[in-house]
């Protein structure tokens, strides 16, 4: 007990615990959103958009400029959360119809490499409109300093995550699964083609749904933007971490991106304190354990 | 005589008479060129014969790198033998990996090799003690007689040559010609009774040996090995450099790699915020509108065929 | 009348006399350019940091050519980009000596993409000046008679920070580093001089994420519980943003003082804005304060003069004087006086002239390039982090001089001593 003590000094500290548990279900919910996005758009399109990082980050970067023309008000800051996600979906549209929609037909592969393109060139151009600097976008002012929880501090602004979240994920819960638009999707992921010949608009479908996707990821940078340094090198940081939750989640799995999302989260969190070596290497180890053992994720299906 | 076996003949003839009249520079050019058509014709051996893309095939060529700099400078060894082990290494690496990769299909494939390139990876960036972590090994230079850029490039043509020509005969041989059949039908090539995962895994292991002579060779051409050779961006070059020449075609990554380096060089020394966008343009462009690529759309061209017979 | 022969003849060699004075005046007016091939990263993230150092190098370069260049040869800078990698790098130095035939290298950011060139400079037997990049091995574990490192190494501003925090009450610290070779060299540095002037500190936390974090909430927790009286950051760029960011709602500044040599160049606090950490200890270029503008009467010049030349170019956004462009400035000028001393532009001649060492004065305070590394010393100046209408900016600032705090020469010849022997293991 003593050595486990000596190596785990705050184990016994429980209020230290509980805000560490917290932060990571904030972490997770983040990446939760970004991830559904990915998932969400796999599941109906087969495709696995690389360029979920570069929306994420898109709308980050729509943050700083719409906190930059707003006037300078307590609502202010929602209108901008409320915007930048539509504008990223817009975005997304755009892509979808002029590019993705040629290659549907194509080698799954192909469609991932295109969408590896799509990051480089929406990379530069953030940077050639935003320029180098580093950017940030402060936290609204009713938000900016913490609570106590059991006498720990902890951020109020990880608070209007942690609302937040669940009532997306209710959201999507409720639009996948008592609308007649969510059903649809639902039959997409299943079979697209049975779909088509039901007299559904399938490629209209693909659009709304990659323009969701995009709405989602664009969401999650929103959210994000107050809580880091809104930088160039933001879009692969997030995707490589999305990927691996969605992988772990099973593509094209709703209830398994939230599952795999808030795990992710909190072993980020907590392998910090554990294995600080090797967390890193962790989040890919596991990734490709689950790869092994059961490629289609914890709660993805099996592909034919 | 068949008109490539000129077209090869003229473009051999080419290389070994082009440092003589060439400037310095565009020597040491060449060499990468050889270097990456080689990685880029070993990673093609799995994606366009094999139907199998892998997006961690820069694993197998810093294994090859950085085994080739380790055994020289903290072995000792010379640099021939180093050159002799580095694809060893490169290839149980493939091994050890592949035996897990080749069991999936597709994009779980590609995640999969994606997942184990960026372990390797990580285990580069962090041991430092023996890898020398983010700041690489530095002066892992060839033997005084291979010093002079012309020297080297006689040598890297000699050893890409010589694995081209291997490449060659297995993608030529009863193996290669099984490896085509399971990609275009695994079902029925399993029918017919080809062991497809033993085959897959060779193929891989195939692959990774000749990506870590590319490594070898690059890293006594560099001084130099570093990390970021095993990072995912740079295993997206290979993939570009046979989207451009041509996926199914043996020759397509010598013509993407020679267009893609020229390219490059040119862009990075004029625009270097550019290239980027230029690159992923590009990949774009070629996706959408040449799915064959360069090579592909040379041998399309009907005036270069005898008409089929009617 | 058709002309004779003789008179075609006598045609033909007046027109060869007549083509040739201008050609013989043309040899005059334009000398053969001083060639430097220079290496950076101007692409991506480190766009922040280079440009303005490219502005800086610009305007010195302007200044020496319109007064007539160096030794009557004008002084061209020949750009490339390494995208942040270091085979890039040592192509593009291959493509520069090889190809360009340029005179001598330049340039670098990261530490890894400097050591590269170095190594092939030393190689090559081309003089290689690093212009931008901070480790000290540079010139010292992994110095050579072929490079030269033009502005102020890791060894110097870390020093001046751990003597700033030797002063301080306090025993316990603890520190948070990115998780690679620089981060590690930063930390070991601090901490051995802190050490050293005040022996009785001691470590109870340290905290390594990995380069590039965008989480840190699990280190500040953890720091907050650690008992530490003090934190030593070593952090940079996006990454100490996001940390800072992430920390301020913890109130972990408030609690425990911080040292960090990063946290007071622009490129953190102004997006940090209210954000920042006031009250923290760090480096940074003061061209804006009082004190500094009144040591330095030919500062507030300089300023303006290069703000006007930033305005006036279209790469960077914002016309302040950084630090980097101060760099690139005095590099430029550094390289100059090397020639200027050695009467010529050969290798060996220059080296020489830079083995014995010379100062300079520039706007900002005297620079000394110490003959026995190659290595430049500039002034460093620290301070603390304050806020005035919701602008951080650092104030307090105490000006020291490099050569009074960085490993002696002595030292330096272990240090190479050491390296070599751990090669040749």
């Amino acid at each position: 007990m003593d050595f486990i003590t000596s190596l785990f000094p705050w184990i016994t500290n429980g209020p230290l615990i509980l805000v560490q548990v917290m932060s990571g279900l904030s972490v997770g919910m983040f990446l939760f959103l970004v991830s559904v996005g990915m998932s969400l758009i796999f599941g109906v399109t087969r495709i696995v958009n690389l360029a979920h990082g570069s929306f994420y980050m898109v709308s980050a970067y729509f943050m700083v400029t719409l906190i930059e023309v707003l006037p300078e008000r307590f609502v202010s800051f929602w209108v901008a959360l409320l915007l930048a996600p539509i504008g990223v979906a817009i975005l997304g549209g755009v892509i979808e119809m002029t590019l993705l929609r040629r290659i549907y037909h194509r080698d799954p592969l192909m469609q991932l490499i295109l969408t590896f393109g799509l990051i480089l060139v929406i990379g530069t151009l953030v940077l050639l409109v935003w320029g180098p600097d580093n950017k940030s976008v402060p936290r609204p002012e009713a938000l900016a300093g913490s609570i106590r929880v059991f006498g720990q501090p902890f951020p109020s602004y990880y608070l209007l995550v942690l609302g937040l979240a669940p009532v997306v994920a209710v959201g999507l819960w409720l639009v996948f699964y008592r609308t007649r638009w969510g059903m649809l999707i639902r039959a997409a992921t299943v079979d697209r083609e049975m779909l088509g010949a039901l007299g559904v608009d399938v490629s209209k479908l693909f659009t709304q749904v990659f323009m969701f996707g995009s709405w989602l990821a664009g969401l999650g940078g929103a959210l994000a933007a107050p809580t880091v340094a809104v930088a160039l090198g933001m879009d692969g940081d997030v995707l490589i971490t999305a990927f691996v939750v969605v992988v772990i989640g099973g593509l094209g799995s709703f209830a398994g991106s939230l599952i795999s999302a808030l795990m992710v989260g909190e072993i980020q969190s907590f392998g910090i304190l554990i294995f600080p070596a090797v967390s890193i290497v962790l989040l890919f180890a596991i990734m490709a354990v689950v790869l092994i053992v059961r490629p289609w994720g914890l709660l993805g299906h099996p592909e034919e | 005589m068949d008109r490539r076996t000129v077209a090869g003949g003229i473009a051999f003839a080419a290389a070994l008479v082009l440092p003589l009249v060439l400037p310095t520079f565009f020597i040491v050019l060449l060499i990468e060129i050889a270097v990456v058509a080689l990685f880029a014709t070993a990673f093609n051996l799995l994606m366009g014969f094999g139907g199998m893309v892998s997006f961690g095939h820069a694993a197998y060529f810093a294994l090859g790198a950085y085994a080739a700099a380790l055994l020289a400078k903290k072995a000792g060894w010379p640099m021939l033998a180093a050159l002799g082990a580095a694809p060893v290494v490169a290839a149980l690496g493939a091994l050890l990996f592949g035996f897990f990769i080749v069991r999936l299909t597709q994009t779980y494939f590609a995640m999969l090799s994606l997942a184990f390139g960026q372990i390797v990876y990580t285990i580069i960036f962090k041991w430092t003690g023996l890898t020398g972590g983010d700041n690489g090994l530095l002066n892992v230079w060839p033997p005084e007689a291979l010093r002079t850029p012309a020297a080297y490039y006689y040598f890297t043509l000699a050893v890409v040559g010589t694995s081209l020509l291997a490449l060659h005969a297995i993608v030529n041989s009863p193996f290669g010609y099984a490896l085509k059949a399971i990609r275009e039908n695994p079902r029925r090539a399993r029918f017919i009774g080809v062991n497809v995962r033993r085959h897959q895994l060779y193929a891989f292991v195939l692959s990774g040996f000749f990506s870590g002579v590319a490594g070898g060779v690059f890293a006594f051409h560099n001084g130099s090995v570093f990390p970021d050779f095993a990072f995912f961006n740079k295993s997206f070059e290979p993939l570009v450099v046979v989207l451009l020449g041509g996926v199914q075609s043996f020759y397509g990554p010598l013509a993407g790699s020679l267009g893609f380096k020229l390219l490059e060089w040119l862009i990075s020394k004029w625009a270097p915020i550019y290239w980027p966008l230029f690159l992923g343009a590009v990949i774009i462009a070629v996706i959408l509108l040449l799915p064959q690529g360069f090579v592909g759309l040379l041998e399309r061209r009907t005036w270069w065929t005898r008409p089929a017979a009617r | 009348m058709r002309p004779g022969p003789r008179s075609i003849l006598a045609g033909i060699l007046v027109s060869i006399l007549i083509g040739m004075t201008p050609a013989v005046d043309y040899a005059h007016a334009q000398a053969k350019p001083i060639r430097i091939g220079e290496i950076n990263s101007y692409s991506g993230v480190a766009t922040v940091f280079t440009f303005p150092y490219k502005e800086g190098l610009a305007l010195a370069t302007k200044e020496i050519n319109d007064a007539g260049g160096v030794l009557g040869r004008p002084l061209e800078f020949i750009h490339r980009d390494d995208k942040l990698k270091p085979d890039e790098a040592v192509k593009a130095a291959r493509e520069l000596v090889l190809q360009e035939k340029v005179d001598f290298l330049a340039g670098c950011i990261t530490s890894a993409v400097g050591l590269a060139i170095s190594a092939y400079a030393k190689d090559a037997k081309v003089l290689y000046f690093a212009t931008h990049c901070q480790t000290s091995r540079l010139t010292w574990d992994d110095g050579h008679r072929y490079v030269a490192h033009t502005t102020n190494n890791v060894n110097q501003y870390v020093r001046v920070m751990a003597k700033k925090a030797a002063a301080l009450p306090y025993k316990k610290w603890a520190h948070i580093s990115p998780d690679y070779e620089y981060g590690h060299n930063l930390w070991e540095e601090f901490w051995a001089y802190l050490k050293h002037l005040k022996p009785d500190v001691q470590v109870v936390q340290q905290n390594w994420p990995k380069l590039g974090e965008t989480d840190h909430s699990s280190y500040i927790t953890a720091m907050l519980q650690s008992g530490t009286e003090a934190i030593f950051s070593g952090l940079w760029g996006s990454q100490e943003i996001n940390f800072m960011k992430q920390a301020r709602p913890f109130g972990l500044f408030e609690k425990i003082p911080l040292v960090s040599p990063a946290v007071g160049t622009p490129d953190e606090l102004d997006p940090l804005g209210k954000e920042a950490p006031v009250g923290a200890i760090t480096t940074t270029f003061p061209w804006y304060d009082e004190g500094t503008l009144k040591r330095h009467p030919k500062l507030d010049a300089w300023n303006k003069k290069y703000s006007e030349w930033a305005k006036s170019r279209c790469n960077v956004k914002d016309p302040q004087p950084k630090l980097g462009a101060s760099w690139g400035y005095a590099s430029v000028y550094i390289i100059a006086e090397a020639m200027k001393r050695a009467k010529s532009a050969d290798q060996d001649k220059v080296i020489a002239v830079l083995s014995e060492g010379f100062e300079m004065e520039f706007p900002w305070g005297k620079v000394i390039m110490r003959g026995c590394d190659m290595q430049a010393l500039p002034p460093q100046w620290a301070g603390v982090v304050k806020m005035k209408d919701g602008k951080p900016f650092v104030a307090d600032i105490e000006e020291s001089h490099g050569k009074d705090i960085v490993k002696s020469c002595d030292e330096v010849k272990e240090l190479r001593a050491a390296a070599a022997a751990k090669q040749k293991k």
